[in-house]
Formats: C-alpha cells, structure tokens, sequence
C-alpha cells in the first residue's frame, strides 16, 4: 500500500501510538505511513489534537513509554527505531537526527550557557573536550546568523532574544551533523519578521547539508514557500499526502480545502466573510469506526461515518488522499464558499465625527528593573507619545512584531494601566483611573481566555457578572439575558451549566466575547483574540466579531501580530513601532500601497499559502529584531532595521508622524520631508 | 559578568533589623506594670521610694525614652546584653558558652537532614510511581507528623535506657577528665541522640521539596531538549534535572537554617542539652526576662543570616536572577 522510494532516508509504516489510561485508552495516532529522502522538505500539517507532534516525537523516541505504545515501524537509514533499546537510541538522537521544538525559551535549560547547550551535542557524540565543543559551538552560532557569537555563547539563554533563542536551538540540532532535521512548530512563537528569518535560514542550511527536514505547522501558509511534500493530519490520521503544487492546488480532501480556506490572506478579497469550518477540531479519542473529520465536513455522506477511510492514490504524482469520495470533490469555493460580508453597521457609514475614543500624546513607561541598587538606568517607553482616534461601529486594527507596544496600548485604553502623560478621553471624558462607568463602556478580550476566566465560575456566571457588576438588569431577568448572549455568540445555551476548561478553545473565546458584550459596552479591545487557536478555529472567531459589530455597532480595536487577520476584520490599521505609530491609515489604501519601509517589510513578511514561485518575488526580509526599550535609537528608531535609512538624517532626526493624504499618517523622512 | 550584591535587598535586611531590635526594646516596657517589677520581682512593693528611684536610676530607667533606645543600640554593638535575672551572669558570656553546643546539634542535623532530604527526594522523584517513591512518600509524611518530644523520648529509652549505648543528657561526661581524642567522642556521644532527633523532623520538609521540584522540572521542555540530543539518563540527571530542580530546596533549606535555632528549645530540653534552646526554655520558666530578650536577637539573625546565605546562593544556581 505504502511506495517507498528507493533512496528513503526515513521511512514510517503504519505508526500507531496509543496511550494507555485506566477506562478508555487514546488512539493519538493510527496507522500512519509517510516517508522522507535526503535533502527534501516534508511539512505536516495540523491542527492541535491531531497527532503531528507526538509522531514527530515518536520517531525521535520522546514520547515516554509507558504509559504510551508505539507501534508500527520507523526506520532511519535502514534501521529500525521501533523498540530500539535506550542505549542505541541515544547514539542516533542528536548525531544522525535531531529536532527544533515550538518554544525555544523552554526548550533551552536556564543554567547552562547556550555554547555549553550547542557543545553538549559535541560532547556526547564526538567525543570532543568542553573547550574544544564550546570553540565548535561559537562557529555554529556563527553561522546560524548570530552577530558576536563569541559573546553568545557565553551568555545564558534568557540573555537572547526569542529569535536568537531558536537560532541557538537550530545550531544546537545541527552540531552533529545529522542527516534528519525534525522542526517542531519552530517559528510559531516568534514575530513574522524573525519567521521569516528562520525559515530562509532552514532552507540555506538544508540546501548547504543535503538535510532532510521534516516542518511541522498548524499553518499551510509558512511552509508554502519551502515544502515539496505536505502530509495533511487530523484526528490522529493522514487524510491526504502528496506534492506541496499539487495539495495547494488541487486538493483532494475536504479538510485540507477547509483549512485553505479559511487561512486569512493578504489576496483575498475583505468584502467577504472568512470561510470556516464548523466546530471544533476533533480531540484525540479511542478507536475510530469512520472518518475522524465526517462531523465537520460539508460533503459528508452515507459511509463516512462508518468507513475507515484508506489513502488512495489520486491520479498520481504521490498524491494520496483518505476521502471516501475524493472522485467527486467540488473545488474549496463551492465546499467552503465565501459569503458576502455582515452590512456596515449603520453608525459606521463613515461619519468622521463619530470619534469615540481620542487617545493624544500618550506615554507610559515602565521602570527599568533589576537595576543595581535601583539606580534610575531609565525607563521602558512601552507607549511613547501615541495619537490615535477610534471610531464608533469601526473596527482599528494595531499590528507590530511583540514590544511594540500594542498590547500596553490596548491596557491603556481599558485603564489597567495608567498613563506617565498625555490623555485617553471617551465619549469626551477624560479617563485616568478605571472608574465605574468606564468599566462598562470598555470592555477587554485576551488572548488566552482559560487564564482569562475564573476556572471555578460556571459559563453562564462568566457572562452574567459584568450585568450584575454594573446592575443592568433586575436579578430575575439575568438568566434570560445569558442565554441570548449565548445565542448570540453561537453557543448552545445548555451549555451554560458547565465550566471553562470543559469547553474548546473556541467556544471559550465566544463565551469571552459574550461576557463582553453582556456590558452593551461602545468599545472593545481584542488583544490577539484569535492567535491561540487553530487555523479552522480562527475564522469562527474574525466571523463572530464582525456579526457583533455589526449588530451592535460597537468600536473594535484588534491587536494582532498577524497582519492577514488584521486586514481581514480592520477599517482603519495603525503599524506600531518601539511605542510609537509610524503609519496610519484606511485599511485597504494601507496594505495596497504602504509608504513607511517598516510596513512594508511586515507585509513581505507575511507567509502566502502558495507553493514555490507563486508567492510574490519580493524577498526583503526584515534584519535584526526589536532593539531595546529601555534605550531607544536616536532619530528614527526604525533607521538601525530600515532597508532605505538616510545616512545623516534618519539616526539623528526624528520624524513626525504627519498627513501624507487625507487620513493617511505617516512617519517617515522619506515620505515627508523634513523642511529645510 | 559583574556580580554585585543588590543594595536595595540589603536595604530591606537592614530595616528588618531595625524592627526587630525596636520591637525588642518596646516588649518589656510595653508589658503591664513598672519595670521594676521586673527587675525586683515580687518584693518590689516593700522597697521605699528612694530605693526604687535608686533602682531606676542604676538601670538607666530614668532617663527619656528615646535616649535608653540609643543606649540599647550602642549596648547591642559593644555586646552588652546585661545580666541575668537568676545566675547574675553576663548574658553574653552565657550566650557564648551555649552557642557552640546549639550550633554543633543543629549544624549536624542541617547536613543531615539536607543530604538525606535530598537524595531521597531525587530518588523518589526519578522513580516515580514506583513502590519506592510511594513507600518513602508515605514514610516521609509518618514522620513529619512527629511531635518532636515524643520522638526525643523514643530515642532516648531505646538507645540509652534500653541498650545503654548512647548516654541520654548532657554534652559532656560530667566530672570526667577526657582529654584528646577521647574528650572529642564523649562530645560526639552526647551530640548523636538530640541531633539525630533534629534530622529525623527536619528530613521530610527537605525530601518533599526535592522531591516536588525534581518532579516539575522533569516535565520541562529543556529535558526533553537534552533527550533529544542523545544524553544518556545519567547526564540528563546530573546535568540538566540536579541543578534546576536543587534552586528552589536551598530556599527552604536556608529558611530551616534560620529556624533551627528556635526548634532546639523543646529538643535541648529533652535531652538537658546545654545550649541556647535549654538556656531559652530556662529563661521562660523562671521569668528571665534580659536572657530572653538577648536570644530572642540572636534567633532573628539566625533567621537573616540564613536568608542572607540563600539570597547569596540563589544566584550562583540560576543565572536568571543574577542582576546585571
């Protein structure tokens, strides 16, 4: 059933991991089969739940055993991993296959010092001393991009920044040399600018070693650009495995069209809601009797949820796809159409004097800690001296890589924290301390809303306490008011009864949307609302936001770093930089035409779920990352990252952010001159 | 990489003093009743009014407030504690007498405690589940529920009344003449039961700590990081779980450091030991109130210098809370 080429440098066969629990036990995942040859890309691509990392962990041996069972066949070069003794398995991790996991902060212990972490691979394989493994260690680091990498290696991991972190982590997978590179969601925890980086470094160094390396993603759009193969995984399965032209394409599996779908593009059209997949991904569970994605899918039929469905070969070229009805699947539009967007809300139609929310000259910084003896080193200017208006019944948009500022920003706003100057007034009032009715009026979505909710509130108290909180309506009419939030935001009211952590990471941000709106507030601030949750998921979310916008006529700010997500719900986008807006302006003239160097490398930065060479050919990445905050650059801050820096001009001047056109603000020298 | 000791940590030491010794000073002149009472006991209604402001004025009573708190200070730092009430002895002289024995029952007991604390707990931790952990889990907490007589009292009726093997009081051989090696195992003797009491009770705190902290960092991503890259167990123990899961135990071992010295009252009863914890619990029993005041300081920097030591140690473990 399985071709293996001939020249297979890993092959997988029928892999099944089970987890032994007392009751039912959990099939993670089932029957399994793939293969890699040197030099190639395989991306796996999944959402949470669906097995791709604990087989990813499996072929390394990680997964502890027990109380987990792996079997099947794993064979690396030949030799088979399945069942391979402690002692055999050791002297293959790290020298002939090595791994790159999500976190690279975790992933790094805290007490030993990266060229020690980088040497320690050295050491065990080669058999090197600690000073000749720590001189190696400074040459990878060295060629894994890090600037001074003498000095790196001498510092301890919380010392780097989250892209050198997972720089470190590659060199460390690569010391020895191996032939396998398994890459664990590696850039998912990091700014798109840095994504981008690593992802070019991968590939350079894939191409430099004749690497094989298998990327592991919840997103199709990062591995576009590198994958020759994608392997698609759900509830444990392979549901569809082929060249990465031809899954992108033409995909032979509802699921993978679903997934396409519904990632946010810069190239799709905004007049249209965002296709989604309904509920939630599947969680890992026991024996399946049918196909794992039959209650989600919209061509599901009669079999499917009773047929095993097996890869069969779809006309050819490797592609294979697990779909009982693959023959006779509609393209992704007709599957997962595109509807026309929610009607403007009425407020909205553009009357430029509704401003809502005027924030002027906003500063807030942060002392600098862990100084010697609390000598004033200075502070960190989270916000430093921000201009900003928010419209009734629009949507502003904040995007920015992390430390920009947005998120302080949006705290801001909600006065949890307060200002060092300058002055936030809504609806004309000055706010500078969270008072009463501004509690209402403001209301606040995080990012993660488990540790966003009292874990031992009942769903349905959650969203009852702003009403009782602010006294909106008599005790006895509260239950009823619960429940037509609940229908609101698309949860079934029964569900009320049960508590936070027993709902999926989606459901659980709609009942924090629903919290939100139970204070009838005018503005609500999303603080990366959607970046904690699957792909499939996300759409749901951007959905549900505009249908309450529009509905209610609320004021949406919605930071995120993602900045498809971003131009798909915004009216008006705002790019952050080091606490400061460098470009504001209408969401589309914004991402068509963008006039400052930083938002354009954003936009060049943003994956495109399109296989090699149809992506844009523009290649600018962004060097560098985020200098620090406590120590601003001098003019420009932007001008120690920017691609078009004037020598002379931008370190020492700083530019003002002013009117390029009508509603579009910029900051930049380039795009405004400084008189002369 | 510049170490430096934070100054604004030091600080905050340095105002815990301050409270301790103020509070230290007002106890006794906030308790009911004239000093005098104190410092005469019972007799003092007989005494005339000469004598009391005689009293008074020999003790420094008679003066402003503010100027017996300078006094106290300046005594505490030319190591003036008075005398006792009962013995009439400088109270620092009687405090250097019993410093040493506290320090040799309670520094043995730390060492002990904190090695087998520890080892067990490691053991524990890397075996879990296993009919070894649970046993030692179990074990652990059975002892920690111990009151610490009780126990001093089993162990004096097994090994010195039952078997005769350890004497069952004192630190030294009374009337004896022990020179050399000879005096040093007497000491060792004494020293064996009541320091053998401490380490039993101080065990399971350390155990549990190990033990918790082994177990959290063995699910971190770091470990599995180091599996990855071919460490064998013995290197993931020794080199990457040891020193991240230890950050945390020298806390609370330097935390037990600092109450040891109070834990040694009912222990150094028990056994007639003749250190600080007895001259305590002699002091309360016959209302010496000078000796009490003068251990209670020497309790609280027990208490900072251990907290000190863990401040010191803790950066030299986990290079995150160095400051730069």
């Amino acid at each position: 059933m399985v071709l293996v080429a001939a020249n297979s440098l890993l092959e997988v066969e029928h892999l099944s991991v089970r987890f032994d629990r007392p009751g039912a036990g959990i099939h993670a995942v089932n029957d399994v089969s793939f293969d890699i040859a040197p030099g190639e890309t395989l991306a796996v691509v999944g959402e949470s739940g669906s097995g791709k990392s604990v087989s990813m962990l499996s072929i390394m041996g990680l997964v502890p055993s027990p109380p987990a069972r792996v079997s099947g066949s794993i064979r690396l070069q030949g030799q088979e991993l399945v069942g391979l003794s402690a002692r055999r398995l050791n002297r293959l991790r790290g020298r002939d296959m090595a791994m790159v996991f999500q976190e690279p902060m975790s992933s790094l212990n805290p007490v030993h010092r990266v060229g020690d972490q980088i040497g320690e691979s050295l050491r065990i394989h080669r058999g090197l001393a600690r000073a000749e493994a720590r001189r190696r260690a400074v040459a990878l680091l060295d060629r894994v991009g890090i600037p001074s990498a003498a000095d790196r290696a001498g510092s301890y991991p919380h010392e780097l920044s989250g892209g050198m972190r997972q720089r470190a982590m590659i060199a460390m997978a690569l010391a020895c040399d191996p032939n396998l590179l398994i890459a664990d969601e590696p850039t998912t925890a990091l700014d798109v600018t840095v994504q981008a980086q690593i992802v070019d470094l991968i590939g350079e160094l894939q191409d430099e070693r004749r690497l094989a390396v298998i990327w592991v993603t919840h997103d199709l759009g990062v591995v576009a650009e590198i994958a020759d193969r994608v392997a698609v995984m759900y509830g444990g399965r392979l549901l569809e495995t082929g060249p990465a032209r031809r899954i992108y394409r033409s995909s032979r599996h509802p699921y993978t069209l679903g997934l396409l779908q519904s990632i946010p593009r810069l190239d799709r059209p905004t007049a249209t809601r965002l296709p989604e997949i309904p509920e939630a991904p599947m969680r890992m569970a026991g024996a399946l009797r049918g196909c794992p994605f039959d209650s989600r899918c919209p061509m599901a039929a009669e079999g499917c949820a009773d047929t095993l469905p097996e890869l069969e070969p779809v006309e050819g070229g490797g592609h294979r796809s697990a779909c009982l009805h693959h023959r006779k699947i509609d393209s992704a539009e007709v599957l997962f159409p595109e509807t026309p967007a929610a009607a403007e809300p009425r407020s909205a139609t553009a009357d430029p004097s509704q401003v809502l929310v005027s924030v002027r000259a906003l500063k807030v910084h942060f002392p600098a800690t862990g100084g010697l003896a609390r000598r004033r080193a200075g502070a960190v200017r989270a916000l430093d001296g921000v201009d900003l208006d928010i419209e009734r019944g629009r949507t502003l948009g904040l995007v920015g890589e992390s430390g920009c500022g947005k998120t302080t920003l949006g705290r801001a706003l909600v006065a949890l924290v307060r200002p060092t100057e300058g002055a936030i007034d809504i609806k004309g009032r000055l706010i500078n301390h969270r008072s009463g009715p501004h509690q209402r009026v403001v209301q606040m979505i995080f990012q993660d809303p488990l540790s966003a909710m009292n874990p031992g509130m009942r769903a349905r108290d959650v969203i009852a306490e702003p009403i009782r909180l602010h006294r909106m309506a008599p005790p006895d009419a509260i239950r009823e008011r619960v429940v037509r939030l609940m229908e609101q935001v698309g949860l079934p009211p029964e569900s009320g009864d049960r508590y936070p952590h027993e709902f999926s990471g989606g459901q659980r941000q709609r009942i924090a949307v629903a919290r939100a709106l139970a204070a009838e507030p005018e503005v609500v601030v999303c603080d990366e609302p959607v970046s904690a949750l699957d792909v499939s998921v996300q759409a749901q979310v951007v959905n549900l936001l505009a249908d309450v916008q529009a509905a209610t006529g609320m004021a949406i700010v919605f930071i995120s770093h993602d900045l498809a997500v971003v131009r798909h719900i915004s009216h008006r986008v705002a790019v952050m930089y080091m606490g400061e807006i460098v470009e504001q302006g209408d969401r589309d003239r914004l991402y068509e035409d963008p006039l400052h160097p930083y938002t354009k490398a954003l936009l060049a930065a943003v994956p495109v779920p399109e296989p090699e060479g149809a992506g844009p050919g523009d290649r600018t990445r962004l060097a560098g990352e985020l200098p620090s905050p406590a120590d601003p650059p001098s003019g420009c801050r932007f001008h120690t990252r920017c691609p078009v820096a004037v020598k002379g001009l931008c370190s020492t001047t700083k530019p003002r952010l002013s009117e390029a056109s009508p509603g579009r603000w910029v900051s930049c020298h380039l795009v405004n001159p400084p008189c002369t | 990489m510049r170490r430096r000791f934070d100054i604004r940590r030091l600080t905050q030491y340095g105002v815990v003093v301050v409270v301790a010794v103020t509070l230290n000073f007002l106890l006794p002149r906030l308790m009911p009743g004239s000093p005098l009472t104190l410092i005469a006991g019972v007799d003092v209604g007989l005494l005339s009014a000469d004598q009391r402001a005689e009293i008074m004025a020999r003790v420094g009573l008679d003066a402003a407030l503010w100027k017996q708190y300078l006094r106290y200070w300046g005594d505490i730092f030319t190591g003036d504690f008075g005398y006792s009430f009962r013995s009439s002895r400088p109270i620092v002289d009687m405090i250097w007498d019993r410093l040493p024995w506290t320090l040799l029952i309670t520094g043995l007991s730390f060492i002990v405690s904190a090695v087998v604390g520890v080892v067990l707990g490691a053991i524990s931790a890397w075996r879990r589940g296993t009919k070894i952990d649970l046993g030692m889990l179990s074990g652990m907490i059975s002892i920690e529920s111990l009151p610490s007589f009780w126990l001093g009292m089993v162990l004096i009726s097994i090994f010195a009344v039952q078997w005769r093997l350890l004497p069952s009081s004192g630190a030294v051989t009374s009337a004896s003449d022990l020179v050399g090696w000879a005096h040093t195992w007497d000491i060792v003797r004494h020293a064996i039961l009541p320091a053998a009491t401490l380490s039993i009770l101080a065990t399971p705190g350390v155990y549990m700590t190990m033990r918790y902290s082994m177990l959290e960092t063995l699910r971190e991503d770091y470990i599995r990081t180091a599996r990855a890259k071919g460490a064998d167990e013995r290197r993931v123990l020794f080199g990457h779980v040891a020193r991240n899961a230890i950050a945390p135990v020298v806390t609370v071992l330097a935390l037990r450091l600092g109450f040891a010295f109070g834990g040694t009252v009912i222990v150094e009863t028990v056994f007639s030991y003749p250190g600080l914890g007895r001259m305590v619990f002699d002091a309360v029993s016959g209302r010496d109130y000078p000796v009490m005041q003068a251990a209670f300081l020497v309790f609280t920097a027990a208490v900072l210098a251990a907290n000190l030591l863990a401040d010191l140690l803790y950066p030299l473990i986990d290079p995150r809370t160095r400051t730069s």
